[in-house]
C-alpha cells in the first residue's frame, strides 16, 4: 500500500514519511481528550469525598465500601441482573427466528422486512417508553382496550410499574439490534448445510439442536451481554414504567450525579457495575470456550 | 441464487413480532389526531387540534431549533473526522492499529449511562461550564463509532487495485482518494451521516448529563412525561418517528443502490 506522502523527487523537496495512519489522527486526539481523559477522571474519583456537588481529598475507599454495604444497592443490583437477564433472554429468543427466517427462508421478503426491522431501530429510544406507557398505564390503551370490549371489568394492575412492564420495553427496543446481529451471524452459514443435514435424516429439532445452535452460539452470546449490559445499566425505562418495583442501580448512579450531587460515589457506583459486566463478558467468553463453540469454522 | 426453504413456524414468529414492534407506534401516531385530550380507548374521533397547539408552542420550537443546533454539527464533523480515521484504519498497516481501533470502538460497548457521567466529572474538573458545546462533543464521543463502523466496512470492501493503479498513473494521494475512492463509497458516507444525525438528535441518555439550560426535544419529551400527559405528547413524538423515517429511508436507499452497483460491478468482473 502507499503512503499518504511519498518521498518526493527534484523540485518536490525532501519531505517526511507519514503513512495513512496520520489521517486518524485527529479523530484519536479527540477520544483521547472526550473519551479516554474522562473515564481516567472519573476512576479517580472514585477515590475521593464528594458533598453537594463539592470534591475533596485525600485518596480513601469509603465510597465502594458504601456502595457495598447498602441494602438498597443490594437490592437494586439484583433487580438490574434479573431485568437485564429477562431482557437479554426474552431478546435472543424472538431474534433466532426471525433471523433464521431473513437469512433461509424469507426469499424476496428479506429486504423489505430487514427495512422494516431497522426502522424501528430509528424509532427514538424515549418515544418508544412513552409508547409503551401509555399501552401498559392504569388507565392505558391496554386496559381501556379490554374495559371498552367488555373482557374485563376494572384495570389490571399487575402490567404496568413493575420489572414485567420494563422488560417489555426493554424488550421492544433491543429486539432490532439482536435480530440484525444474530442475522449477520447466520452470514456465512450456507443454506446446504441444512440440506445436507436433513438428507442425512435429521428431523427440524435435531437441526436446530446440532447445527443450528452450535453455529450461531458465539453471536448470540455476545448480543446476550449487549442487550444485558445496556438493560441492566439503563436508568430512563425504569423511571418512567418501573414503579417502585422495577427500579434500577442506574437510578442511582443518575441520582448521585443529577440530585445529590455526590459525585465520587456515583463514580464508585457506576465502576462496580461496570466491573460486574467486565466479570460477565469474561464468563462468556469462558463457557463457550470450555464448550469449544468459539472456534467453530463455517462450512460451505 | 441460493435456495430459500419453507419455515411456517419462523414465518408466523417474525409476523408476530413485526406486530410487537409496530403496534405501540401506530397507536402512539393514532393518539396524536385525537380529537379529545384523552389517551385511552374508545377513539373519539380525528382532528388537527395537537399538531397545532405543538406548532404554535415556542417551547417545542426552540427545542426544534437547538436539537438542530446540536446534532447538525455532532453529524458533520462525524463525516470529516470519521472518514479521515477509516480511511487511515483501512490503508494502513502500522501497528498503531489495533490500539486505535479499540480507542475508536470502546465507546460502541459501554452504556450512554458511562458516558454521560465521565463527561460530566471531565467537564466539571477542567471548568468547562455545561452548555450545547458539552451536548456537540458528547455526541460527537457517542455517534463517531456508528460513523467508523459503516465507512470503515466501505473502505474495507473497495478493490485495492484501483487506488493503486490510479497513484501508479501519478495521481497525488489526495487526488486518488477525490477521484477513485470518492466517488465509490460516497452513497454510504452520507447514509452513515444521516445515521450519525438521527442517533444524535434523538439521544437523551448522555444529553441529559451534559446540558445546561437548554433543552433537546428528547429532553422537551422528557419533562412532558413528568407533567400531565396528553396528545400533544403523541405529536411531538409522531414527527420525532416521522423524522428518523425519512433519514433511514434515505440512508438505506443508498446503502441498497451501493450494493447493488456492487453486485452489477462483480458480475461484469466475472
Amino acid at each position: 500500500m502507499t503512503a499518504v506522502a511519498e518521498e518526493t523527487g527534484a523540485g518536490g523537496g525532501r519531505r517526511l514519511r507519514v503513512g495513512p495512519i496520520a489521517l486518524t489522527a485527529p479523530a484519536a486526539l479527540g477520544m483521547l481528550l472526550f473519551f479516554a481523559a474522562p473515564l481516567v477522571a472519573f476512576t479517580i474519583y472514585s477515590f475521593l469525598t464528594g458533598r453537594l456537588f463539592v470534591v475533596s481529598g485525600p485518596a480513601t475507599l469509603d465510597n465502594y465500601r458504601e456502595v457495598v454495604s447498602s441494602d438498597l444497592n443490594g437490592i437494586l443490583a439484583r433487580n438490574s441482573a434479573f431485568i437485564g437477564f429477562l431482557s437479554a433472554f426474552f431478546s435472543i429468543v424472538i431474534a433466532l427466528p426471525i433471523a433464521y427466517w431473513l437469512r433461509y427462508a424469507a426469499g424476496r421478503w428479506r429486504v423489505f422486512v430487514l427495512f422494516l426491522i431497522t426502522a424501528t431501530l430509528f424509532a427514538s429510544y424515549l418515544v418508544r417508553i412513552y409508547a409503551w406507557r401509555s399501552i401498559l398505564g392504569e388507565n392505558g390503551l391496554l386496559n381501556s382496550g379490554l374495559e371498552s370490549l367488555g373482557l374485563i371489568d376494572e384495570p389490571l394492575g399487575f402490567i404496568l410499574y413493575n420489572k414485567f412492564s420494563v422488560t417489555v420495553a426493554l424488550v421492544h427496543i433491543f429486539l432490532p439490534y439482536v435480530v440484525l446481529v444474530l442475522y449477520a451471524g447466520f452470514g456465512p452459514m450456507a443454506p446446504s448445510l441444512l440440506e445436507s443435514a436433513q438428507d442425512l435424516g435429521a428431523n427440524a429439532v435435531t437441526r436446530w439442536r446440532r447445527v443450528v445452535l452450535p453455529l450461531i452460539a458465539a453471536p448470540a452470546a455476545s448480543a446476550f451481554l449487549f442487550v444485558f449490559v445496556l438493560s441492566a445499566g439503563d436508568y430512563v425505562t425504569p423511571q418512567i414504567i418501573g414503579g417502585t418495583s422495577g427500579v434500577l442501580l442506574g437510578v442511582q448512579v443518575q441520582a448521585a450525579f443529577k440530585v445529590v450531587g455526590d459525585f465520587p460515589l456515583g463514580a464508585a457506583t457506576a465502576l462496580l457495575m461496570l466491573a460486574a459486566f467486565v466479570v460477565c463478558y469474561g464468563l462468556s467468553v469462558l463457557a463457550l470456550r470450555l464448550a469449544r463453540l468459539d472456534r467453530i469454522r463455517w462450512g460451505q | 441464487m441460493e435456495s430459500t426453504q419453507r419455515s411456517p413456524v419462523t414465518a408466523a414468529i417474525t409476523l408476530a413480532a413485526l406486530v410487537f414492534l409496530f403496534l405501540p407506534l401506530a397507536v402512539l401516531v393514532l393518539f396524536s389526531f385525537h380529537s379529545t385530550g384523552g389517551l385511552s380507548f374508545p377513539f373519539q374521533g380525528f382532528s388537527l387540534r395537537w399538531y397545532r397547539e405543538v406548532f404554535g408552542s415556542n417551547e417545542f420550537r426552540s427545542a426544534v431549533l437547538t436539537s438542530l443546533w446540536v446534532a447538525l454539527p455532532a453529524s458533520g464533523a462525524t463525516l470529516v473526522l470519521g472518514t479521515l480515521a477509516a480511511y487511515g484504519l483501512s490503508r494502513s498497516s502500522s501497528r498503531l492499529r489495533g490500539p486505535l481501533a479499540l480507542l475508536f470502538f470502546l465507546p460502541i460497548t459501554l452504556p450512554g449511562l458511562f458516558l454521560g457521567v465521565s463527561l460530566v466529572v471531565f467537564f466539571s474538573r477542567i471548568d468547562f461550564t455545561l452548555s450545547l458545546k458539552t451536548v456537540v462533543i458528547a455526541h460527537l464521543v457517542y455517534v463517531f463509532p456508528y460513523f467508523l463502523l459503516i465507512a470503515r466496512a466501505a473502505l474495507d470492501r473497495l478493490d485495492p487495485a484501483l487506488e493503486e493503479a490510479a497513484a501508479d498513473l501519478g495521481a497525488s494521494p489526495v487526488r486518488v482518494f477525490r477521484r477513485v475512492t470518492l466517488p465509490q463509497i460516497w452513497p454510504l458516507l452520507v447514509g452513515a451521516t444521516c445515521l450519525a444525525f438521527a442517533l444524535s438528535f434523538d439521544e437523551f441518555i448522555i444529553t441529559f448529563f451534559v446540558i445546561g439550560s437548554d433543552s433537546t426535544l428528547p429532553l422537551l419529551i422528557w419533562s412532558r412525561l413528568r407533567r400531565t400527559i396528553d396528545p400533544s405528547l403523541n405529536v411531538i413524538s409522531t414527527l420525532l418517528l416521522a423524522l428518523s423515517l425519512a433519514l433511514w429511508i434515505v440512508a438505506f436507499v443508498l446503502t441498497l443502490r451501493s450494493e447493488r452497483r456492487r453486485a452489477r460491478s462483480l458480475t461484469e468482473a466475472v
